[in-house]
Parts: structure tokens; C-alpha cells; sequence
């Protein structure tokens, strides 16, 4: 009785060897089974947003902030309530001026000292301009919040916009758009969105070169005096910080700052064009056709924002959906073929993008269109369903995890009026849409007749006779003339 | 039962005794925490824990790059990077990249002149299916002619297409061949189209066999992990993989000093006229390289460093600028690109940069530009760190290149406490007259 353990000790570690030594020694083309097959996932983490607390100073300026101690920088973003879609309507562009000149000379420092002190901070400030709101992103190291603060204070309180300056980032403005002009992703994109917005105020968010110049220091002074207002901006802040410490310093040099009534914007709703139109634009260069094909859809806050999040991850989120596989797997019409949404507060834009062989660009676009049809009367498999919501809630919190990914996301709920638990309840919200929903997308909203922008040269005219009016553009976006089926 | 169950708990044991050896100890000097552990067949592997969201970086990284390609087989190494997507016993053609898409998952791959790391960043969930498909093209990839000749047309078809939309690529293949001093290092990662096109599919199993194998190989795991579990993962996939013949030892003998170059070359495809210019510098982790690397940020990284400032808002002669230090294995150099828009304002440009260059040689920079400085490059130190994946890529260089993490330690301090100077005196010692200028016409 005493024998038998350890003989069984022995033939156990006798087996062990022989494990080993089969394990060293498996006949070719023999491999452990677990190398098979793919392992099955574990269940899916739960993911918990960082709390987001927020204050407000008495001349109304907003504060929120979110705590995070992984990493020594802040990453801090101003957002003023005003974009693009409020420049008045002969002056294009002037907001996007004068949110650049901000940090171009203020009353005590001139922009070379400005930009000295950002850096002196391992600082960073970048600005950013879209139809609803302007963004200046600034990212410093942590132990500097109350110099970057004062820094804020001084530049976004005491410009003085000095004429040199103005003159430089008009041309800098001016040189940026020209080299943009030969990009055939750049006109498509611009193109499409004058279309779509028609005499909508975003619109002017496509401004061109020429008007550029024509922007005056007055016109600047205007425009920051009605708009940068405390009770129009939000502050986000992420970083090792409390509340508390945020909202006083903030308080200490932004304080001053004086509260004005600012007149809300009026951005109408917009309705989705109901029939197709398609435009052409000549540029002799290109190798390739460039293809642009949207329609407006409904703004962030709607409750289609996640069904409709499905059926773009279906037909073109990422090179495993269908427009990649049917237009260039399938067909190899195509270098790529993606879907897109984007948002602004009173609408959305659903887009197509895809660069395609010349030869092929009539065949591509009757492919885009078959799988939109398709996605509106075929029911869609469920698996295929699954997929699209595995890769959303896989790929989200990788979107999550910098500093500034988060202020970006944080800044989107302030500048949208966004419900707090929009991020959070991502998950759920996309966990229970079904087949039914994603079809239902594709019939609600006009995505069958869409605004189609090509951009190409003119060779691929013979590809185009098909289409029953192609409106002729150069690429500044000017219609220079239409071809009807059947005229040369 | 409970005979049974003591009996299987010796042999996982004994088995988890012979696959591997604990080499680990908790490295204390990096910002946060890693262990590190070696399997029986040489492996290393370094965990990471950041629970801050739910996802993981891998990263595997093989110890070979441009630099151990013979003359005549320029290429391979980034050949055979690409020839990783193309399936192994258990996994099709390009299904790594799908499999890894499908869960929300993002993937690439480099090639250095001394690396070849592959990486992905999926949710912590996915693990497994990372390690499963890591595990399994470096035991079984399939190298056969098709693959190869599929590939190696690809990266002909690469290069000539981004030889036509950046023209000034030949001429900084011609830079880099001056600059650096040796063929290991000059020539071009991407390699050449004429030796791609020769490579054979026994180049390419050589290759693979001689340097892709688990003992040539570091595994890092950063993010929101269990380290008992993902180390039982680990071995479950890595450890049976066969270790290999160590790769033979790299001899590229002493490094000659460059000879002073200054050269004029004509570029019909380049827009606009510019040139090169670069010197030799001290290597990598030298006390040295510490100084160049604070002279390097103020001379030209960010908009108030000398040149930017110099050429684009005092005298505002540049299109363009683009530079810095690189490293290639152990020799360490700096390169700037200036573009201007005419001759006359590209030669004003070479004398204004030599002229920004010569100042740190006879004025002491400020303490205030130093300290700004040393803050800018604080800021893009820490950069390293702020994603799993960016932690990954960290470690991973940090173990190939230095062997362990001990060495790490007050890192930073050293860049941090560089005086005025050191900043002239490596300025003096190493912008000297041996320098490689290259100057591009345009027609």
C-alpha cells in the first residue's frame, strides 16, 4: 500500500517525460488540437467611463473634468459655442480666422513670446473650426495647469489681433486651400457638403481662397466680441486634478471675463434630398476616380444614432464589410471603399468614399448603390449582425484611451447637449439591435438617392453617359455645365 | 481522488519546471509595473498590467532587421514581415489581419535595421486569440514560392510607387548611404527593386529559420490582464514552439568615420530645390548621446527651436523642414531636409542652418531656452507611455536593445540634467567640418 503512491509518483513523472519527449518529437504533420482552431473569447469586460464632474463660474462659464492619474500631462480643451455656421454670410471663413488669431498677440504678449511660454510648459495648442463649434486643444504638462491657465487667460481675454499677424495666417489660410485644391479626396468632400447644405449656414464651413483676403481685422474684432463670451464656452480638462483645484484656477484668470448675452444660433433643420444628383469634377491630373456619395441623415442626439451605427459598420465600417468586399475583394474595381457618418446639432451626413480604377467608376457607383439597396430590402443575416456589433464594442474603448481621445469625446457631449450616459450606455445601446433595426435605417433615411461627387479626369466621361444629367464642376466647386443622357 | 489530483498538480509542476525558468523580478525603476519571465526555449516574455481600459497590447518582435541582409539581398528582412500575413498551418491567408479586425482589434507591423516587430492592441477579452495567432506563424508559417513571388511584386510595386510620389526619396537613400558609414546600415529597409526580384523562396526560408525562432524573440503583453492566466496562455501556445541555433553573431567590425561630402545633384521629379545635411554622432545610451539629444530639441524640434524659427518666421526662406537624430543599431546620426522655394533662398537656408549650428558652439544657450527645452522634451518622453500599445513598444525596444530593464533606471534624469555646457561642448565636438551635404536642383 505504501509502494503504490510513490510508483505512482514515478509514473507520473515517467509520463511527463514521455509528454515532453512526445510533445518534442510529434510526427509531422501531427500538432497539439488546441492549435485548431481559434480560441473563443472570454466575456466581454466591462467597461467604466471615468465620472465626469462638472461646476460652473459666475460669469457662466462651464467647467467639467474628468480625474485621471495615469499619466503626469493635462490634456485641457476651450470650446466656444460658435463655429463656422455663424459667420455672417458675406464673410466665410471668418471664424476660422479669428479663432487662429488668438494666440497670435494679446495685450501683454506678442506671439512669439506666446508661443515661447506653450512650449516652456511642454505645451501644445491646436485649433480646430467645425459648423457648430470651435475647439483650441492645448495639452501641457501637469505640474504648469496654473501657467496654462494664465496663459489662456491672457490670450483668449486680451487679444489684440495685430494686423501683421492677420496677414499671415491669411496667407498661410490661403496657401493651405491651394494645395488642398489638387486633392481629389479634399474637393470630393467639399463638394458633396456644398451640395448637401445648399443656403444652409453650414455651408460656409466649404469657404474658398477667395474670400480670404477679403476678411478684415474689423470683421474679426466683431465676430470675438459677439461670440467669445464665458456664458458661450464650455472648459474640459483631463489629468490628475480635482474639481475643486480646476475650477479655482480657472476661476482666478478667467473670471474677468465678461458675460454678454450671446443670440443662439439659428441652424434650421435639414431635410435629406430626395432625388439623385450627380456631379463631375475635371481634374486632368488625376490617376484615379475618386468617388463622394451621401445624404443627410438625423443629428447625434436621435435614437437612430446606434442602430444607424450598425448599418455603417455593415455596408462600409471597415475592410470586412461589404463595400470593401464586394467593390474591391470581389470586383477589384476598387483601391478602397469606406463609410462614414458625421455630425453636426441639427443634422447629420451618412458618406461614401471610395477611390476606383477609371474604367470601372459607372460599375462602382451601381455597386455602392446595390449594396444600399440590398441593406434596405434583403434582411440581413444575423450573424453578420453580430460581427458589426462585436467589432463596435471591441474597437470602442480603444477610441477611449488618451487623454485626448477622452477631452475629444467629453468635449462632443458639451458642444451636443449630449445626455451624459451616452458614451456610457454605448455598450447596452449597441448590444440589443437586431436585423430588424439595421434594415429599418436603410429604408428611413434617403440613402438611395444620394448626392454622387466624381472626381477625375476626363476620360472618365465615357463612363458616365449613363447617368440620366451629370452636372459638369471645377474644383473650387463652380457648375460649369450639365450633360443630359445622349448629348455629347 | 485526492491522490490523483496531488499527482496531476506535480507533473503541471514539474512540466511548468522544465518548459521555463523565472528569470523575472519586478523592474522598480520603470513608471510602472512589469515582470519578466523566460521560457525553456529562450523566449522572453514581459507583462504589464494597466487597468485603465479594458484592452491589451502584443507585441512580438524578432531581433533582426536590414542590418543582418548580405549585400545582394537587400529586402529580406521586410519581405518576410510581409510574408507573416500570409497564413501559417492553422491560419489562412490574410485572416490574421481579419481575425483581428472582426473584434474591433487594430494591427501593424515594422521593420527597422535592426527589429522586426509585430503588434496589435484588442480588447483584454481577445487574449488568446492574439497569442493563438502570434504562436502559430512562428512555429508554421508557410514560406512556398506562390507567397513569396505574391509578396515580393507587391514591394516592387510599393517602392516604385512611393519612389513616384515622394521624388526626394532617392536622394535620402543617397544621404543615408554617405551618412552611414557601412553597407549593414546605409542601405534602405525597403531594399533595393533589383535584389527583391532575385530573392528565392530558400533565401527567405533561411531567413526565417535562422532568426524567427522563440529564442530571437521578445513577447510583451501590456494592458488589463491576469498575469497567472496569461502566463498559463503563454506557455500553452509558446512553449512547445522549438528553439532554434542562436542566430551567428553580428560583426560589422569598426565603424569608419565619414568623409566630409558636399555634393550637388539634379532632381527633374523634385518641385522644388532643398538639401540634406548630417553628421556623425555618439551612440545611443552614451552619456553623449544625452547632451545631443537636449541640443537636438533646441536646435530644431518644435516652433521656437533655433532653425524653425530662423527659417520660416525671421528670414521665412523654407517650405519645409524635417530632421532630428536617428539610430541605427549603434551608430547614431542627425539629419535635417530644407526646402526652399529657389535656389538663392535654399542656399541662404544651408548658411543659416550652419550658422544655427555654429552658435551653440560659441554661446552658451540660455537658461531659460534650456529649460524650455528640456520641458518640450520631457513632454514627447512621457508621449511613449500614454497607450498599452505605446508601453508595449516601449518595453519590447527596451529588452532587444539593452538586455534588461536594470539600466533604465533615472532615465529621464539624465536627459533632464544637461547643462550649458554640455550642450557646447558636444556641439563643438560633434558639428564639426566631417559633415554630408547633399544639395538638390531642380532642373
Amino acid at each position: 500500500m505504501r509502494i503504490k503512491p510513490r510508483l505512482g509518483s514515478l509514473h507520473v513523472l515517467f509520463l511527463s517525460f514521455f509528454a515532453l519527449f512526445l510533445i518534442q518529437t510529434l510526427p509531422l504533420g501531427s500538432q497539439e488540437r488546441f492549435r485548431r482552431s481559434p480560441p473563443l473569447p472570454e466575456p466581454v469586460p466591462e467597461l467604466s467611463l471615468p465620472l465626469v464632474e462638472t461646476h460652473t463660474l459666475t460669469n457662466g462659464l462651464g467647467i467639467a473634468i474628468v480625474r485621471k492619474q495615469d499619466q503626469p500631462v493635462i490634456s485641457m480643451r476651450l470650446i466656444i459655442m460658435a463655429g463656422e455656421s455663424v459667420s455672417p454670410d458675406h464673410l466665410p471663413g471668418i471664424a476660422t480666422l479669428c479663432a487662429r488669431m488668438i494666440t497670435k498677440g494679446s495685450m501683454n504678449l506678442r506671439a512669439e513670446e506666446i508661443e515661447e511660454k506653450i512650449e516652456s510648459i511642454g505645451g501644445n495648442i491646436s485649433v480646430e473650426t467645425h459648423p457648430d463649434y470651435t475647439e483650441f486643444i492645448f495639452s501641457f504638462l501637469e505640474e504648469y495647469l496654473e501657467d496654462a491657465m494664465r496663459l489662456l487667460g491672457e490670450t483668449l481675454l486680451r487679444p489684440t489681433f495685430p494686423r501683421l499677424e492677420i496677414g499671415n495666417i491669411q496667407r498661410s489660410m490661403f496657401y493651405d486651400l491651394a494645395i488642398q485644391n489638387n486633392n481629389p479626396e479634399f474637393i470630393a468632400r467639399r463638394l458633396l457638403y456644398q451640395v448637401l447644405f445648399e443656403s444652409h449656414p453650414y455651408r460656409k464651413i466649404t469657404f474658398d481662397q477667395g474670400g480670404i483676403k477679403n476678411l478684415s481685422r474689423k470683421d474679426i474684432v466683431s465676430f470675438y466680441s459677439r461670440y467669445y463670451r464665458p456664458n458661450n464656452a464650455k472648459l474640459v480638462l483631463i489629468g490628475n486634478l480635482s474639481l475643486e483645484i480646476a475650477s479655482r484656477t480657472a476661476s482666478r484668470y478667467l473670471s474677468p471675463w465678461e458675460k454678454r448675452e450671446v443670440e443662439p444660433p439659428s441652424v434650421p433643420l435639414l431635410n435629406p434630398r430626395d432625388k439623385m444628383k450627380v456631379c463631375f469634377v475635371d481634374l486632368p491630373h488625376a490617376k484615379d476616380t475618386t468617388i463622394y456619395l451621401g445624404n443627410i441623415i438625423f443629428p447625434i442626439t436621435s435614437q437612430d444614432y446606434f442602430p444607424f451605427t450598425v448599418f455603417n459598420q455593415v455596408i462600409g465600417g471597415t475592410p470586412n464589410s461589404r463595400l470593401f468586399m464586394h467593390l474591391r475583394e470581389s470586383k477589384a474595381y476598387a483601391y478602397y471603399a469606406f463609410s462614414e457618418m458625421w455630425f453636426f446639432r441639427s443634422c447629420g451626413i451618412f458618406l461614401i468614399r471610395a477611390k476606383v480604377l477609371t474604367e470601372f467608376s459607372y460599375d462602382a457607383i451601381q455597386g455602392i448603390l446595390q449594396e444600399i439597396n440590398n441593406l434596405r430590402y434583403v434582411p440581413i443575416p444575423s450573424q453578420e449582425i453580430e460581427q458589426a456589433k462585436s467589432y463596435l464594442i471591441g474597437n470602442f474603448p480603444l477610441k477611449m484611451e488618451t487623454y485626448d481621445d477622452l477631452s475629444g469625446k467629453l468635449s462632443e457631449i458639451q458642444a451636443f447637449g449630449l445626455g451624459r450616459d451616452h458614451w456610457e450606455r454605448y455598450y447596452s445601446n449597441i448590444i440589443h439591435i437586431n436585423s430588424g433595426a439595421v434594415s429599418q435605417m436603410g429604408q428611413k433615411y434617403s440613402l438611395h438617392t444620394p448626392v454622387i461627387v466624381i472626381v477625375g479626369n476626363k476620360e472618365i466621361m465615357e463612363y458616365l453617359k449613363e447617368f440620366a444629367l451629370v452636372g459638369v464642376y471645377t474644383p473650387d466647386g463652380t457648375l460649369r455645365y450639365e450633360i443630359k443622357k445622349g448629348e455629347k | 481522488m485526492y491522490r490523483m489530483m496531488k499527482a496531476s498538480l506535480a507533473l503541471i509542476f514539474i512540466l511548468f519546471l522544465v518548459l521555463s525558468s523565472w528569470a523575472g523580478k519586478q523592474a522598480k525603476e520603470l513608471p510602472f509595473p512589469v515582470k519578466q519571465i523566460t521560457l525553456k526555449n529562450g523566449l522572453r516574455v514581459i507583462l504589464s498590467e494597466d487597468y485603465s481600459m479594458p484592452i491589451v497590447s502584443v507585441a512580438v518582435a524578432y531581433k533582426v532587421g536590414s542590418i543582418n541582409e548580405e549585400p545582394g539581398k537587400t529586402g529580406l528582412a521586410h519581405l518576410l514581415q510581409n510574408l507573416m500575413f500570409q497564413g501559417s498551418r492553422n491560419v489562412g491567408q490574410m485572416q490574421h489581419y481579419s481575425f483581428i479586425q472582426k473584434i474591433g482589434g487594430t494591427l501593424n507591423a515594422i521593420t527597422t535595421d535592426d527589429k522586426t516587430i509585430f503588434y496589435q492592441t484588442v480588447p483584454s477579452n481577445q487574449l488568446a486569440l492574439v497569442l493563438w495567432l502570434e504562436s502559430d506563424r512562428m512555429k508554421t508559417l508557410n514560406i512556398n514560392p506562390s507567397n513569396v513571388g505574391n509578396i515580393k511584386n507587391q514591394l516592387i510595386e510599393d517602392i516604385q510607387l512611393q519612389t513616384e510620389s515622394d521624388p526626394y526619396l532617392i536622394n535620402s537613400w543617397e544621404f543615408d548611404r554617405l551618412l552611414f558609414s557601412s553597407f549593414a546600415y546605409s542601405h534602405p529597409v525597403l531594399g533595393t527593386i533589383s535584389d527583391i526580384s532575385k530573392i528565392s523562396t530558400e533565401d527567405v526560408l533561411d531567413f526565417f529559420t535562422t532568426y524567427y525562432s522563440p529564442n530571437n524573440a521578445v513577447l510583451t503583453i501590456v494592458g488589463h490582464i491576469d498575469e497567472h492566466k496569461v502566463i498559463q496562455h503563454v506557455q500553452r501556445y509558446f512553449s512547445t514552439i522549438p528553439m532554434k541555433a542562436a542566430p551567428p553573431p553580428l560583426d560589422l567590425g569598426e565603424l569608419p568615420k565619414i568623409e566630409s561630402v558636399d555634393l550637388t545633384v539634379e532632381n527633374q521629379m523634385a518641385s522644388s530645390p532643398g538639401f540634406y545635411l548630417g553628421y556623425q554622432l555618439a551612440p545611443l545610451y552614451t552619456d553623449d548621446h544625452y547632451r545631443l539629444a537636449i541640443t537636438e530639441y533646441a536646435l530644431l524640434k518644435g516652433r521656437t527651436s533655433r532653425i524653425f524659427k530662423r527659417i520660416f518666421e525671421k528670414d521665412k526662406t523654407a517650405i519645409s523642414m524635417s530632421g532630428g537624430i536617428e539610430t541605427r543599431n549603434d551608430q547614431s546620426v542627425l539629419k535635417i531636409f530644407v526646402r526652399a522655394n529657389n535656389e538663392i533662398t535654399n542656399e541662404r537656408n544651408q548658411r543659416a542652418v550652419l550658422a544655427e549650428i555654429n552658435k551653440f558652439k560659441t554661446d552658451y544657450i540660455s537658461d531659460e531656452e534650456l529649460y524650455k527645452t528640456k520641458n518640450m522634451f520631457k513632454m514627447n518622453y512621457l508621449r511613449q507611455f500614454a497607450t498599452v500599445l505605446d508601453k508595449a513598444i516601449f518595453l519590447t525596444e527596451e529588452l532587444l536593445d539593452r538586455g534588461s530593464f536594470n539600466q533604465w533606471m533615472d532615465e529621464l534624469n539624465k536627459y533632464l540634467t544637461v547643462s550649458h555646457y554640455d550642450v557646447s561642448r558636444v556641439a563643438n565636438i560633434y558639428f564639426k567640418e566631417d559633415k554630408i551635404l547633399i544639395k538638390i536642383k531642380t532642373k
